[in-house]
């Protein structure tokens, strides 16, 4: 018999937000299989694997390392497990630098089609940005239209994928002491593609057996994703869509629609769905929507898709990774819209349970079970009313029956772009570095990163921020962390009450909440540009400021990628989850201390976020006492 | 007495020995055939997770005597005298699961077995790798396992090990400090960091 006490259990054991618990509980009621039946399902996970000690590579193969001292200690080629730990680490990260950086050139190829006039719906919103960094690049602005700007911008930007100068130019934005601990350790990136092209040679067999050799060039493919890929995706995304400024929304499953046709935008990049928010908003589309009965239609995002519909338009976010299945098994959502990355191969088999469809957007992210609607820059805003109006024809198909959505929506702020955090200082770092200076802020920390079933949901993120506000340090999100702070309360200047007497003081004078949402993971390039920008006004290099970074619930490879360009940078890193590298005592050495000699950062694993907060801080005072501050 | 040894502390849950193990009792003895064949061999051995992520390969002790041998109604369990294996004769198996009830390890699941045309479900326990053993290799689990979880051998030379070690320890005073067997550093650290995350939830 089904027993409705022990299935609350199971839910607030798996998440801590109070309505994905609900929709837990709603989703066993209907016998919908989830992220966390299929877990339980994968128990026990191999240890080999887990330590990072199996090589699935090459036709030897496959191999393992006898994790306890025995035999056998080499795969069949000789390698050992310092290399074989390596060689996965360097694959693992090629695979989310690589994410990261293909999201970012469809952005640009969509900048230069409308600078072209080949784009259907775009245009080119944010022309100081254009202008900033089309002098960067060196093109002429003056008397000159913003399209013929932008080709040439855009063309300048597509080009550093495969640039011949040995050198991205958004790097140069780093400050000069950082980028001289890149050159003395030789790994100052030198183009995208090439450091993504590298990183899958050196882990063919026979390409080397040094595993720090291997190591150093994970470091320099990082930094071609966070000084290139994301953020060529973050600076072409605001010129065409705007950069974000502080803009008021809500959070979590309850902003799904009882009564209005409801469109889930779920995935990473928004070109597509920029489109359909303008289609939303199309008199002849909501007409049809309450024909059909509806009250309207109810776009609401979800992951990195909905962060920068959120971010820009003030568009609801449903929730994060761990929350699509249980959007969906509201059985309120008509449509849920993909492009990709962070999507569950097994979306369209939880959609088939219900009346939703799964639309399918991208030619590199095809779906069994999903309908396509190919995306391209030319026919986008009629791709995306084609999508509204299949959403509005579903409508009627909604069993009423089925349906459950929860109560309260959760009061949340967004659009904290570096350049909204700047303003709102009153244009200058300086009140922020006098507040650390004065110790009312003790420092900073980017919270980052994703959900994983091997953590109650959100539970990582909102404990690790709450601590550290209470202890006067400023959280900055992007990501799922930045939606989980979302569902719990903390993005509202309000939250200043949770955190310490001096960072209150601040938020409070300033009307900001004391954790800021940045934007999506490739935004995580934001944090960047506020560490440098922070570190040029002092002369110091991004390694001396008190700063930090945690990605407590990762599960991505993106995050490897993220978590290695922060550290690269200067910014020491506390992952709760821990990535596969413990099968090599050398590797693990070399992250989590030998790195400090290099860029005066390191890694840290730590899954408990009260002990993560006292690293960070620790770390921060290390830091702050080296400033002598 | 021969038999195959557990070692939990070296088991990693990789589930070598559960592949290995079905390999073995599929038609074809091989992994590729194995797949695809009509009665898909099943496992013998049990890789169970427990706490804090931690693991126990569970497998037949081929008791003497044996409870599921004691109690079974139609004398389908019978020993081999040679290598002191308990062994189903699936044609007299009638899956009435007694000998599952009597088990003290539970190790006895019921399955179609590619021996039996007629596709019903038998007890499919382990055989002790009987056929292997008779042409002088190891039961396949234990030859799979590449931690030393599992070990086959004599029971006394085997557990004479652990003797041995706790001999040192307590000539070097080491207390419950030492583990018997060693622990690297590093394995330590990272099972640390999982009994950290099985806490939490």
């Amino acid at each position: 018999m089904y027993d409705s006490h022990a299935a609350q259990k199971i839910a607030e054991n798996r998440a801590l937000d109070k309505n994905d618990q609900e929709m837990i509980v709603k989703a066993m009621d209907d016998g919908i299989e989830t992220v966390w039946d299929r877990f339980a399902d994968q128990q026990p996970q191999c240890g080999f694997g887990q330590l990072g000690v199996c090589c699935n590579r090459c036709a030897m193969g496959p191999c393992r390392i006898e994790p306890f001292g025995k035999k056998p200690t080499r795969g069949v080629c000789g390698a050992t497990a310092d290399l074989i730990v390596a060689r996965n680490l360097l694959d693992d990260l090629v695979t989310g630098a690589a994410a990261h950086s293909d999201h970012g050139r469809e952005v640009l190829e969509v900048l230069l089609a409308t600078a072209e006039g080949k784009s259907q719906g775009y245009q080119i919103l944010d022309e100081a940005k254009l202008h900033r960094v089309a002098e960067e690049y060196g093109i002429k602005t003056k008397g000159r239209k913003k399209e013929a700007v932008a080709g040439d911008l855009a063309r300048a930007l597509l080009e550093e994928y495969g640039t011949l100068k040995n050198r991205i130019q958004m790097a140069e934005r780093a400050p000069e002491k950082t980028k001289d601990a890149w050159k003395k350790a030789g790994i100052v990136p030198r183009s995208v593609d090439r450091e993504i092209v590298e990183s899958m040679h050196r882990i063919h067999m026979g390409v080397g057996a040094d595993y720090t050799n291997i190591l150093l060039h994970a470091m320099r493919t990082s930094l071609s994703d966070g000084w290139g890929g994301s953020m060529m995706a973050t600076e072409a995304s605001d010129i065409l869509f705007g950069t974000p400024t502080p803009i008021s929304t809500w959070a979590n499953l309850a902003t799904l629609s009882r009564d209005k046709v409801n469109v889930v935008l779920h995935g990473h990049n928004p070109i597509l769905s920029e489109m359909i928010v303008k289609a939303a908003e199309d008199p002849e589309l909501v007409k049809r929507a309450q024909k059909a009965g509806a009250k309207g239609i109810n776009l609401v995002g979800m992951c990195c898709t909905g962060n920068e519909l959120l971010m820009r338009h003030g568009i609801p976010i449903a929730g994060t990774l761990l929350d699509q299945e249980l959007a969906i098994a509201t059985g309120a959502v008509e449509v849920m819209v993909i492009d990709y990355q962070c999507i569950f191969p097994s979306i369209t088999h939880t959609a088939s349970c219900y009346h939703t469809k799964v639309v399918a957007t991208s030619e590199k992210s095809k779906v069994p079970g999903a309908i396509y609607k190919e995306f391209h820059p030319a026919t986008g805003l009629d791709t995306a009313k084609e999508i509204i109006g299949l959403a509005i024809e579903n409508f009627a198909n909604r069993n009423p029956d089925r349906v459950r959505i929860p109560e309260k929506p959760m009061h949340m702020m967004a659009g904290f772009s570096e350049e909204a955090i700047r303003k709102a200082l009153g244009g200058t770092y300086k009140p922020l570095i006098d507040a650390i200076v004065a110790g009312k802020i003790k420092g900073a920390v980017g919270i980052v990163g994703c959900n994983n079933p091997k953590i109650k949901q959100d539970y990582g993120h909102i404990t690790l921020a709450k601590e550290l506000i209470r202890r006067d340090i400023l959280v900055v999100e992007t990501g799922c962390a930045a939606i989980a702070s979302g569902k719990a309360g903390l993005l509202v200047p309000e939250a200043a009450d949770m955190a310490g007497p001096g960072l209150k003081s601040v938020c409070n004078a300033l009307k900001i909440p004391p954790v800021l949402h940045m934007g999506s993971c490739v935004d995580c390039s934001r944090i960047l540009m506020l560490a440098a920008n922070i570190a040029k006004e002092l002369n110091v290099g991004i390694g001396d400021l008190p700063l930090g970074g945690a990605a407590p619930e990762w599960y991505s490879q993106k995050a490897i990628s993220i978590g290695t360009y922060f550290v690269s940078s200067g910014v020491y890193t506390v992952l709760g989850i821990p990535p596969k590298i413990f099968g090599s005592t050398n590797v693990v050495n070399l992250l989590a201390g030998q790195l400090n000699g290099v860029v005066n950062a390191s890694f840290a694993v730590e899954p408990d976020p009260v002990k993560a907060a006292d690293l960070l801080e620790a770390e921060i005072n290390r830091k702050r006492k080296a400033l002598g501050i | 007495m021969n038999t195959v040894f557990v070692r939990p502390e070296l088991c990693i849950g990789c589930r070598h020995c559960e592949v290995a193990c079905a390999v073995e009792h599929a038609q074809s003895k091989t992994i590729f055939g194995a797949i695809g064949e009509e009665r898909i061999s099943q496992p013998r051995i049990h890789v169970e997770p427990g706490i804090d992520y931690l693991t126990f390969p569970n497998r037949c002790r081929h008791c003497d005597p044996a409870p599921c041998m004691q109690v079974c109604p139609t004398e389908a369990l019978v020993r081999d005298r040679e290598t002191g294996s308990v062994l189903v004769d699936y044609g007299r198996c009638i899956g009435c699961a007694v000998c599952a009830m009597a088990c003290p390890f539970g190790i006895i699941t019921f399955h179609s077995v590619h021996q039996l045309s007629a596709g019903r479900d038998v007890n499919a326990k382990c055989d002790n790798c009987i056929e292997r053993q008779n042409s002088g290799k190891i039961p396949a689990c234990a030859e799979a396992c590449k931690t030393g979880a599992l070990e086959f051998g004599d029971a006394n030379d085997l557990i004479r090990v652990s003797r041995k070690d706790f001999t040192l320890r307590m000539q070097k005073s080491e207390g419950t400090d030492v583990e018997v067997p060693r622990i690297p550093e590093n394995v330590r650290a990272f099972r640390a960091i999982l009994k950290e995350i099985a806490e939490m939830s």
